[in-house]
């Protein structure tokens, strides 16, 4: 269990410090560019439910709601948010295939974009354009990420989800 | 009670997860967020930094074996160029003591020249809604909140943006293109003055608005700062005006400025010690 939590913990980070660097802005498309940690997040609410969800979630998002420009809780509440949700329905309701996690990332960067959205206007400063010019497209490069990144984080807890039973 | 909590666990962190966010929201810029952003920065930059170094050991190891021809190319134009610049140099000192003596008959004002410190890009905003820039040096290396930014694309300097936050070891920069950033420019040719900002989150071009119709922009006029705001020297480029919209139901034309700067590209920054106008900056304050 250690371990689980120590490969989680070590892919946060990564994808932080992946997304962050400077070089990652070649990967932009459209102007906006993956978000990784949250097809992670995503990815353990899938698998292995709501609480672990919630929890990568909050935690990865509060480390990047750090090193980030955002208000502290900004990204930590929408990511905490989906991966709970995510994480009620998971790979018991839906079986896992390409079209499966195309559509279920799609559809997740969807409501994280709208909620996050919903949070700048209370909060922060938003306009109803950031609909067409930053979650459109972000639920469109996460969709195409995620199931490149589900197979590889298959692999990596192949012992885990077997332990699941899946 | 904690058998209860154990087995809502997900319910009771859900609900407790969402507060502490609402909370922390409505608490910004409070020492209580400063001190979440100072821990989770501590966590998180030995891995930025040694990533950076980590790649920028990679890259270096791959040019030695590709850019040697680049490389001898590069040095045979630059010492072309150092014959130039040597010789632009003289003309150009004759030119500053004429520009002085015909100041001082003038009775102005001397210009003062601010001392740089460079610095590396090591990391950029991780999300699409934010655009800043976080550099290699801190309150160490004497940057101080609100000193402008400035950056090479080239030949050509220009501005990159403003310091908005400071630590020990790390800044971060505000750059043109964020839509909060608001920066005092005139047009080079015209001397119209304007306000520029971030055009969209996700684009790489400014704004200004509420230029009156009358005034003639062209496609490529070049822009440059103003001075005027307390933050940012005069006469810095800024970029080159690259759109104008004129619409028949208002009565100011927009411009959109594509900055001289890359910020895709952008490695090196260099921070002008300028200490902001700090009665100018409470004027704008009020």
């Amino acid at each position: 269990m250690i371990f689980t939590y120590l490969i989680t913990a070590g892919l946060i980070i990564a994808s932080l410090v992946i997304q962050g660097h400077p070089s990652f802005d070649v990967l932009r498309i459209a102007g906006v560019k993956p978000d990784l940690l949250f097809i992670i997040v995503i990815y353990f609410g899938y698998s292995f439910g709501s609480f672990y969800g919630e929890v990568t979630g909050f935690v990865g998002g509060l480390l990047h709601d750090a090193i980030s420009n955002s208000p502290i809780g900004f990204l930590a509440f929408s990511k905490m948010a989906l991966g709970f949700v995510v994480g009620m329905f998971g790979r018991a309701v839906f079986k896992e295939n390409i079209l499966t996690v195309l559509l279920l990332l799609f559809i997740a960067s969807l409501a994280k974009g709208v909620l996050s959205l919903f949070l700048a206007f209370v909060f922060h400063q938003a306009a109803v354009s950031d609909i067409l010019s930053i979650i459109i497209p972000e639920a469109f490069y996460n969709a195409i990420l995620a199931p490149p990144l589900f197979f590889l984080l298959d692999r990596l807890f192949e012992h885990e989800l077997s332990r699941e039973g899946y | 009670m904690l058998e209860f909590l154990i087995r809502n666990r997900t319910i009771v962190c859900f609900i407790f997860f969402t507060l502490f966010c609402i909370i922390a929201l409505s608490l910004q810029s409070t020492t209580f967020t400063m001190s979440i952003e100072g821990v989770g920065n501590m966590f998180i930059l030995p891995f930025q930094f040694g990533y950076h170094k980590v790649q920028g050991g990679v890259h270096l190891l791959w040019a030695g074996f590709t850019e040697l021809r680049s490389v001898r190319d590069e040095l045979e134009r630059t010492r072309k160029k150092l014959n130039q610049f040597e010789t632009a140099s003289e003309e150009l000192s004759e030119i500053r003591r004429e520009n002085d003596r015909l100041r001082a008959m003038l009775s102005m004002r001397p210009q003062v020249q601010f001392e740089s410190i460079p610095a590396r890009i090591i990391s950029k905003d991780p999300d699409n809604w934010f655009r800043t820039i976080v550099i290699d040096r801190g309150t160490g290396d004497g940057i101080a909140v609100n000193m402008p930014v400035i950056g090479f694309n080239g030949e050509n300097k220009a501005v990159v943006g403003k310091v908005i936050e400071v630590r020990r070891f790390v800044s971060r920069i505000q750059p043109i293109i964020s839509g909060t950033m608001k920066l005092g420019v005139v047009f080079q040719e015209s001397r119209y003055p304007g306000l520029l900002s971030g055009f969209t989150a996700n684009s790489s071009l400014c704004l200004i608005d509420y230029i009156s119709k009358s005034t003639v922009v062209k496609f490529g006029d070049l822009v440059v700062t103003s001075g005027q705001g307390g933050i940012f020297p005069a006469g810095l480029m800024v970029g080159k005006v690259a759109k104008t919209n004129l619409m028949d139901s208002n009565s100011f034309q927009r411009v959109l400025v594509q900055p001289i700067i890359d910020f895709d590209r952008i490695e090196e920054v260099y921070v002008i010690k300028k200490e902001p106008d700090k009665a100018m900056l409470e004027l704008l304050g009020e």
